[in-house]
């Protein structure tokens, strides 16, 4: 779309305007001219040297047990079997747990990784073999012990719904490198998508256009309407979309108003996104060797996708989570700000069949462990691994003790822990993040031992990392200057993990 | 908390652009003074006592001004000796306000002038302006209309008047959408006066007013900040039945029910006097909350989510306030604190409600919806018509069913193999069992120490044309466990699943093969008893499936299976048979099985008996005597015969399907009409101690509170504002100086786009100040002195002459007034997407416009909640007229909008600001919906009748009924002509293409020799209905 200069200018003045509300959107186009203009879209100077240029964000949705991952706790095994001291249960909350529970130890082997001698267990070969290259944060706690409000409060800054997401904040910051693709990019595996829905992606308060987009990958569009109709080739479309700007332009001419000319862009960039989205989706073009690394299968469909319950799926070959990584390189490759990942399937209580932690976990871990391990290399090897920065982790921990409300006794198959706020672990990697360790837990990994990292400091040390200072990071809404990080300043960049 | 900077920018900037000089006029304290130092001071120096710094408050003019040890923060009169400016201008960071670890910048030299001349001016200070009573203006006797009066004081300064009137046919359209969410008729517009007098402008207005469809236009307004939806939201999201609310909603706008009346219905309907169950009915506006059933979820934390919901949207909708600030703390900029907050909360703490969802979210109401029979008719209307069309297709089968029969007789005398047996191409397993191919087909396993596995078959270049079934022998052998069926512990197997997938050789994409039923020779009951019957292969829960333990172990055991449609598999293809077997009890895997496939359907597939062929082939040849072979054979086989037949009949098949759909929706009409469970407000006999939640946290009790209303809004005492109905009367008490002038800028934003005060949401300090102050408080007083009549109020917009205004802007008025806050044109904004939605199925004549009644299905694209819900909510799209209603009558679940909405409120919690996008999202929606599609459709067929042959007086056609104009010579012959002649040749000369898009939602394809002028016309109304000026409110 050509316009004159001063017409331009005009327009993004205009749009600039309608900044300070949330009733507008405009696309990457009106935003780039904005941004050019000085970078003061939302708060004012926000903008610091960035690490990264892009997030892949991967969320294990239902929380995976850190106790058997990345916890190795010789105490936690001594006491293996007895009954939980109450000092640990006097004036807390469980979700599931009753009584005195009996104290869990971890279930799987553990050994020393790599230079950073990072401690991980047998179930994690494949991060195990690139140990030296993530930052293992074990000293993460959170407010929230249930999914929804957990989810929101570490994807949204609050438990409530109605919040931007961290992927909007981004998008809505910086904007999207690539103009024919949405900047904020959602893909879900496991068969289902996380309890908190598409809240957790969505724009809240602030404008709609910057909202994650879902690309469905079972098959339909990945992106709701992309298609023309049948018998409406992409030829007839262009001739459409000619004649609707050409008579948008004689609208134009008359009335003058700036936002038809946006119109126009508008429906330019959704004709190129017709073309760009189905194609950047397409991992069917990927070589051989680089499907094997990650574990990938292309067009493949999910047995879980029509489950009536994916949580009894015993199957550890399912592909929609390396496929998916796969895709987000692909993505970030391709200018995409913010790749959102969630995986369902990893809330495991043992309270039913299929979601124990000495029988489903590993299962997981086979289907998550060769694909972020391929997807790091891969980004080594396209040297995109500096700029990209990768975060893992679920929305809470898992209790030191078994769950005991189902089966009182261990037995095979349905050995579960419950929720747990107070200590669980998360890894970054990439995008300027100094490999090792940060932060630990007591003896039995029950509470914090040292440098606790909250959600809001999880928050403010990424929004850091893609280059936006998350203090004056801000949009007016309701009367208040509303922040990812939330109203008060107890959340920190934890400088001690930045390289 | 960080400060406003785009609040700040806006005040700069249009300081800048042309308001008057502030620093050198007389200085308003509201206006110019306020956002500043409520932006920069009053989070560490302002009404919340807890937040506050260095024991200073800058909220109030006595602490501002008091000796503070031998200085005071301002010294009226003398800028040099106050020290404020000093702080905020000083070199030193130390001393520096606001303090830099604030993450503020310091105040730019034109706040700091603006500042000092007002201290020069002796720092006058006023309360803030909506907390004032607002008082009528004078306007003088012979003004025309006082709004724009009002509005002309605001463009004198700029030495500009009101542009001019819109064009007719742009003013009658934009008043049809305004009072009514649709485009005008054409008649309308045709016969409407070419020079209006002012009673042609009122006659219409009277004429729209009295529209049914008024009240559904301020409805989806009324709606949207109610937070209406059909369902809870949440994980569980279950449907509930408030719908019957949603119609006293209409009912109640199109009876111009008092705004005050309808205010105190909806807060206390339960407790007036005699209460009819209209006025009970009126209260679920605020149950219309979410509801959280979650497990592991305390109910007594979402009964008081539910409380504080109430009051955050009375603050938001009513008041203009954003009370949600109050819930953890006072509020850091206005007078409003906690303790208010939780005082407020007293009145909705004794509901008699428990928090939970679903369908115990008790109180009740039982409602019987007049709207519901209208429903019941037309879909047992629906119903005859779709039987009779059955009948119809059945009576075409029954002609077509002899050649057919003589076809089969054929085949049946070259012999008839009812099952092909599956020689596969390859096999595999996803665990480590070994397969290998015996003879006959017979596909054994070896023993393996893995507790479950799955069987891969591939299957390619069948003998078959299709296949439409599976059959699967398992075999006892020897070899096996007591000689049964498997080498596990037991020698019983269990098959949990069944899959087909199908694969094109070289390429990934795997799409999977529907399965429609299963029938087994015998079920047994496993150890497990979850394991049993055949048919619960079909699910993906391998807790069940099939098994043969408990029937006798020493006989082969068969299980047949039918695919959904038959499948032809060409020559690069290969289909996967996928047999799961991943039961709970370790190795009990077929050790012997075959499977074969044929190209037979209906019963032939559906029972282990003889197929119909088969049966057929035993005839004697000469019952099978061409001419008498129907009358020879007997009477069942003639009806499995058939019905094996009509499966294959795609059009018998197509109106069954929708006779189907029609009796179900029959169904469901049936029980709305019924009593419906409705929520509703109600208090418990003991009342609940209210307290002042810490925090905002649910169960950290603080001080206990009573009853009591916002003193800072208006001060009543604790007796006089005692319950719930009289909270009610005073939220639209004449005293309150907020709930007229939030609902009139809510009202005058419908029809601007923007409100007066561009803040809909917060008129506290802040929000924005109104653009024109006296004509928001001019239209409060005349709302409240007529009555709270809300048509009064409609038509006294609409009536003015800023209303009519011309929307184009020169470069000129653009760069000055931008975002048009002196109104001085037309304001030109996209209409919401429910309205487009509307517009289309008017403007293309396929509207419905039946009010009320329970919701209906609008097209979405097929997977949107299945995807979400893994299943457990599938969208089935209503079929016959029921598609085409408003989309006020849209089944809303709260996590999953209807997808056509692009951009709407969330209906989450209460919204007064429109959410407006402009992005790919939205052009996809409307270039690619099927409503639009349908509507483009439908048009191009009214177009073609219209006008068969002339194709400009059919441009003139469709453009009067999308844009409500007729075409300009440029527009005709540059653009359309171009279009219809390109597109058209194209058509020409694929009618296959020009099929396949004309037969769209519940459209059959047109005949042959039209199809191609049907598709070209199509297109032209597609992107008729795409132009910015259609969807424009211009």
């Amino acid at each position: 779309m050509e316009l004159s200069i001063p017409l331009r200018q005009k327009q993004a003045v205009t749009r600039r305007h309608f900044f300070g509300q949330a009733g507008l959107g405009f696309g990457a186009l009106a935003l780039q001219s904005l941004l050019a203009r000085g970078g003061k879209a939302a708060g004012g100077d926000y903008r610091i040297p960035a690490k990264a240029k892009s997030i892949i964000y991967l969320h294990m949705a239902g929380s995976p047990s850190q106790m058997e991952l990345f916890e190795d706790k010789p105490a936690l095994t001594k006491f293996h079997g007895q009954e939980c001291p109450q000092e640990y249960l006097e004036g807390k909350r469980f979700a599931f747990i009753k009584g005195t529970p009996k104290m869990l130890g971890p279930q799987f082997k553990y050994q020393k990784h790599g230079e950073t001698g990072q401690t991980l267990s047998e179930l994690l070969p494949g991060l195990a073999s690139i140990s030296d290259d993530v930052c293992v944060i074990r000293s993460m706690h959170t407010e929230q012990f249930n999914h929804s409000p957990a989810q929101l409060l570490l994807q949204t800054g609050n438990p409530r719904l109605g919040y931007p997401s961290i992927g909007t904040w981004v998008n809505y910051g910086l904007g999207s490198e690539n103009e024919n693709l949405p900047g904020f990019v959602v893909l879900a595996s496991g068969g289902k998508t996380p309890s908190a829905g598409k809240s957790l992606w969505g724009s809240g308060f602030l404008p709609t256009v910057y909202q994650g987009v879902q690309c469905r990958t079972d098959g339909g569009d990945p992106i709701l309407y992309l298609s023309n109709p049948s018998g409406m080739s992409r030829e007839a479309r262009r001739k459409t979309l000619d004649a609707i700007r050409d008579l948008n332009r004689f609208e134009h001419l008359n009335i003058g108003d700036p936002e038809t000319l946006t119109r126009i862009s508008q429906y330019e960039l959704a004709y190129r996104m017709q073309m760009s989205v189905p194609e950047v989706m397409d991992i069917g073009k990927e070589p051989k060797h680089i499907l094997d690394l990650y574990g990938a299968q292309p067009g493949h469909v999910s047995e879980a996708e029509s489950a009536a319950d994916p949580r009894v799926l015993y199957k550890g070959n399912d592909p929609t989570f390396a496929n998916n990584c796969l895709l987000a390189r692909r993505l970030v490759e391709n200018g995409v700000r913010f790749v959102q990942l969630y995986d369902w399937g990893w809330d495991h209580h043992g309270s039913s069949p299929g979601e124990s932690v000495d029988e489903t976990l590993p299962i997981k871990c086979q289907q998550i462990d060769q694909a972020i391990t391929g997807l790091i290399k891969d980004l080594k090897q396209r040297g995109l691994f500096d700029e990209t920065l990768i975060v893992w982790g679920g929305e809470f921990g898992r209790t030191p003790m078994m769950q005991n409300n189902v089966h009182k006794e261990l037995k095979k198959g349905f050995i579960g822990r419950d929720h747990h706020p107070h200590a669980f672990t998360m890894w970054m990697a990439g995008g300027g993040i100094k490999p090792g360790s940060y932060g630990s837990t007591d003896d039995i990994g029950y509470y914090i031992g040292e440098n606790p990292m909250s959600i809001r400091d999880l928050q403010a040390t990424i929004l850091h990392q893609i280059g936006i200072d998350p203090h004056r990071f801000s949009f007016a809404y309701e009367g208040l200057n509303q922040r990812l990080i939330g109203p008060t300043e107890e959340g920190r960049v934890i400088k001690e993990i930045i390289s | 908390m960080t400060m406003k900077f785009c609040l700040l920018t806006m005040v700069l900037v249009f300081a800048a652009i042309g308001d008057k000089d502030v620093a050198a006029d007389e200085v308003d304290f509201n206006r110019d003074i306020r956002p500043i130092i409520s932006d920069n001071c009053f989070a560490c120096h302002g009404f919340d006592k807890d937040a506050r710094k260095g024991d200073l408050r800058l909220d109030q003019r006595a602490a501002v001004t008091e000796d503070r040890g031998g200085y005071s923060v301002i010294v009226p009169g003398k800028p040099e000796e106050s020290v404020l400016l000093e702080r905020v201008s000083s070199s030193d960071p130390d001393l520096l306000m606001p303090p830099s670890d604030s993450h503020k910048k310091p105040l730019g030299q034109k706040s700091i002038e603006t500042l000092t001349e007002w201290i020069r001016q002796g720092a006058p200070w006023g309360e803030h302006w909506s907390f004032v009573r607002p008082q009528r203006p004078t306007v003088p006797k012979d003004a025309s209309h006082a709004i724009d009066h009002l509005v002309r004081q605001g463009l004198i300064e700029h030495r500009r008047d009101l542009a001019s009137q819109a064009a007719t046919h742009t003013l009658i359209r934009r008043l049809s959408f305004d009072l009514t969410g649709l485009p005008p008729d054409v008649e309308l517009v045709v016969n409407f006066p070419q020079t209006p007098a002012e009673q042609d402008w009122d006659d219409l207005v009277t004429q729209l007013l009295a529209s049914p469809h008024f009240g559904e236009r301020m409805a989806m307004w009324w709606l949207d900040g109610a937070r209406y939806s059909d369902t809870d939201g949440f994980q569980s999201d279950s449907t509930r039945t408030n719908w019957p609310w949603r119609d006293w909603v209409v009912d109640s706008f199109n009876a111009n029910k008092p705004f005050d009346e309808f205010t105190i219905e909806q807060f206390a309907g339960d407790l007036l006097p005699d209460a009819s169950p209209e006025q009970i009915l009126a209260t679920c506006f605020h149950r219309n909350h979410m509801n959280n059933g979650e497990g592991g979820r305390n109910p007594e934390e979402s009964r008081v989510d539910y409380v504080l919901d109430r009051v955050n949207t009375t603050g938001t909708l009513f008041l203009g306030l954003t009370l949600g600030c109050t819930q953890c703390h006072d509020h850091k900029f206005d007078p409003i604190s906690q303790r208010d907050y939780y005082s407020l909360t007293a009145y909705f703490n004794s509901i008699d409600e428990t928090g939970a969802a679903g369908g115990r979210a008790k109180p009740y109401l039982k409602y019987k919806s007049s709207y519901a029979q209208r429903a019941v008719d037309q879909a047992a209307e629906l119903v005859k018509q779709t039987e009779s069309h059955l009948a119809a297709m059945q009576k075409q089968a029954d002609k077509e069913f002899v050649p057919w029969l003589l076809k089969q007789v054929v085949r049946a005398k070259r012999g008839f193999r009812p099952w092909t047996v599956v020689i596969p191409e390859r096999m595999a397993t996803t665990e480590g069992y070994k397969l290998r191919l015996e003879s006959n087909g017979i596909i054994a396993s070896s023993p393996a120490a893995f507790p479950q596995d799955d069987f891969v078959i591939t299957l390619a270049k069948p003998e078959l044309d299709r296949i439409s079934g599976l059959r699967l022998e398992v075999f006892p052998h020897s070899s096996h466990t007591d000689g049964k069926y498997s080498f596990s512990e037991t020698g019983e197997f269990i098959l949990t699943n069944v899959k087909l997938l199908l694969r094109k050789r070289g390429n990934s994409q795997i799409q999977e093969v529907a399965l429609a039923f299963a029938v087994a020779d015998v079920n047994g009951v496993g150890v497990d008893s979850s394991y049993k019957t055949v048919r619960e292969t079909l699910d993906d829960d391998p807790r069940k499936g099939w098994t043969t333990r408990t029937k006798p172990s020493d006989v082969p055991h068969t299980a047949v299976f039918a695919l959904e449609e038959p499948l032809v598999l060409s020559h690069d293809e290969e289909l996967d048979i996928v047999l799961m077997q991943r039961s709970l009890a370790p190795r009990e895997l077929m050790g012997q099985f075959r499977l074969s496939v044929t190209d037979q359907r209906g019963a032939a597939v559906r029972s282990l008996k003889p197929m119909p062929l088969e049966l057929l082939a035993k005839l004697n040849d000469a019952n099978l005597k061409s001419d008498a072979v129907e009358s020879n054979i007997d009477g069942s086989l003639r009806k499995q015969l058939f019905s094996q037949f009509l499966e294959g009949h795609a059009a018998w098949k197509e109106a069954k399907r929708r006779n189907d759909l029609a009796k179900s929706q029959l169904n469901s009409a049936k029980k709305s009409a019924g009593d419906q469970s409705v929520m509703v407000l109600g208090d418990r006999k003991e009342p609940r101690n209210t307290y002042v939640l810490e925090r905002g946290v649910w169960n950290k009790h603080g001080d206990e509170v009573s009853r009591g209303v916002l003193p800072a809004v208006l001060k009543r005492s604790a007796e006089d504002v005692a319950t719930r109905l009289e909270l009610g009367r005073w939220i639209v008490s004449k005293e309150n100086p907020l709930t007229a002038r939030v609902i009139t800028n809510q009202v005058w934003q419908l029809f601007f786009g923007a409100g007066l005060v561009r803040t809909p949401a917060d008129f506290g300090l802040q929000g924005e100040s109104p653009t024109h102050p006296e004509l928001l408080d001019w239209l409060a007083v005349e709302f409240m002195e007529s009555g709270w009549d809300v048509k009064h109020l409609v038509r006294t917009i609409v009536t003015s002459q800023t209303y009519r205004q011309d929307s184009s802007v020169s470069a000129e008025l653009l760069e000055l007034d931008p975002m048009n806050r002196l109104l001085a044109r037309g304001t030109r904004f996209r209409l919401p997407s429910w309205m487009i939605r509307d517009a289309a199925l008017k403007a293309s004549g396929l509207l419905n416009d039946a009010a009320g009644g329970s919701p209906v299905f609008p097209y979405q694209p097929p997977g949107v909640w299945q995807d979400q819900f893994m299943g457990r909510f599938v969208y089935r799209p209503s079929i016959g007229q029921a598609q085409y209603r408003r989309t006020l009558y849209a089944f809303w679940r709260r996590t999953s909008a209807p997808t056509f909405l692009f951009d709407s409120a969330m209906r989450r919690t209460c919204e007064v600001v429109p959410r407006r996008t402009n992005t790919p999202l939205h052009a996809l929606t409307l270039l690619n919906d099927t409503t639009s599609l349908e509507a483009a459709r439908t048009l191009s067929d009214a177009a073609i009748v219209a006008s068969p042959k002339d194709l400009p007086k059919r441009f003139e056609f469709l453009m009067m009924r999308v844009l409500s104009r007729m075409p300009t010579a440029d527009e005709a012959a540059r653009v359309l002509l171009r279009q219809y002649a390109v597109a058209k040749d194209y058509y020409d000369e694929h009618p296959d293409e020009a099929e396949a898009l004309t037969t769209v939602g519940q459209l059959a394809s047109p005949n042959e020799e039209v199809v191609a002028d049907v598709a070209a016309t199509m297109l032209l109304a597609n992107l008729l209905l795409n132009l910015d000026e259609g969807i424009t409110h211009e």
